[in-house]
């Protein structure tokens, strides 16, 4: 698994490393940083928490998400 | 109502398909995009009807709802070969749930086997990926961890006490949007 933190974005709250439950981040100098990304599950929590969208991770496995009404994103999509 | 609107509705309800009792088929008819609408309808079905148990019977509803996915693990599992090993068992357990939930056997960096040993007991940690209970919540913005979560617990342990004889226990590490990581204890 590779996470990448965009350090420009990261405003360092601190979110992510509280809320990753493998302890994956930790914060250096205000940044987050995956110091453990082996340890990563790909729950993807730190991407719902993260309010800079600084999360990136790479070959991780897509959950199917049948929830997602494609008729209010084709709406969506018409308006936005 | 117009004769208008009564002919359309034939119309609409009327084939020329010949339909034989003994014809067994093969695929599902409808495209996966006709049967979007009936999923998101089962989805918010479903989901009412946890918030509506969870309102009536508060926390005795995970106690229902637990038994209900235990029993039908057990009824499930009843006619898949036994075998001792957990690890033989997961993965029948996992063609048993293909197409509902997937898991994977999972370890953190610091362990050196799948099962682990820690504070006088003995667990398997599992990743759930794709699981129909955790979208049905999306969908109805429910909270995870809950009553519906408690029917895939109960489906897990009763598969896996029946497959193995072995008593076990599933307790909810961390629930995410895209996994959830579970202990299986073993007794
Ligand atoms: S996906 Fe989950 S386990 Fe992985 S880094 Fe994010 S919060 Fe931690
Ligand atoms: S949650 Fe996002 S913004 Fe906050 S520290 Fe983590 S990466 Fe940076």
């Amino acid at each position: 698994m590779e996470i990448h933190v965009d350090k420009d974005a990261c405003v360092g709250c601190g979110l992510c490393v509280k809320d990753c439950p493998m302890h994956v981040y930790e914060l250096q100098d205000n940044v987050s940083v995956a110091v453990r990304p082996n340890n990563c599950m790909g729950c993807l929590s730190c991407h719902e928490i993260c309010p800079a969208q600084a999360l990136e991770h790479r070959g991780i496995y897509a959950a199917r998400r049948h929830y997602i009404d494609i008729k209010v994103c084709e709406m969506l999509r018409k308006v936005i | 109502m117009s004769a208008g609107y009564i002919d359309e509705l034939h119309e609409a309800f009327h084939s020329d398909l010949v339909y034989r009792p003994e014809d067994i088929p093969l695929d599902c008819s409808p495209k996966p995009k006709d049967l979007e609408q009936t999923l998101h309808g089962v989805m918010k079905l479903n989901g009412l009807v946890i918030r509506s148990l969870e309102e009536i019977a508060g926390r005795g509803a995970n106690a229902v709802t637990y038994r209900a996915g235990k029993k039908f693990g057990h009824e499930v599992a009843k006619y898949f070969q036994k075998r001792e090993d957990v690890e033989g068992a997961l993965h029948e357990l996992s063609d048993l749930l293909r197409g509902q939930y997937s898991f994977e056997v999972w370890k953190p960096e610091d362990k050196e086997t799948f099962i682990i040993e820690e504070n006088g007991e003995t667990f398997i940690y599992l990743v759930f990926h794709d699981c129909i209970v955790r979208q049905t919540l999306r969908r109805n913005g429910l909270d995870q961890g809950g009553p519906l979560c408690q029917t895939l617990f109960g489906y897990v342990v009763g598969a896996i006490e029946e497959i193995t004889g072995r008593k076990a226990k599933l307790e909810i590490v961390h629930t995410g949007p895209n996994a959830c990581l579970k202990k299986l204890i073993l007794k």
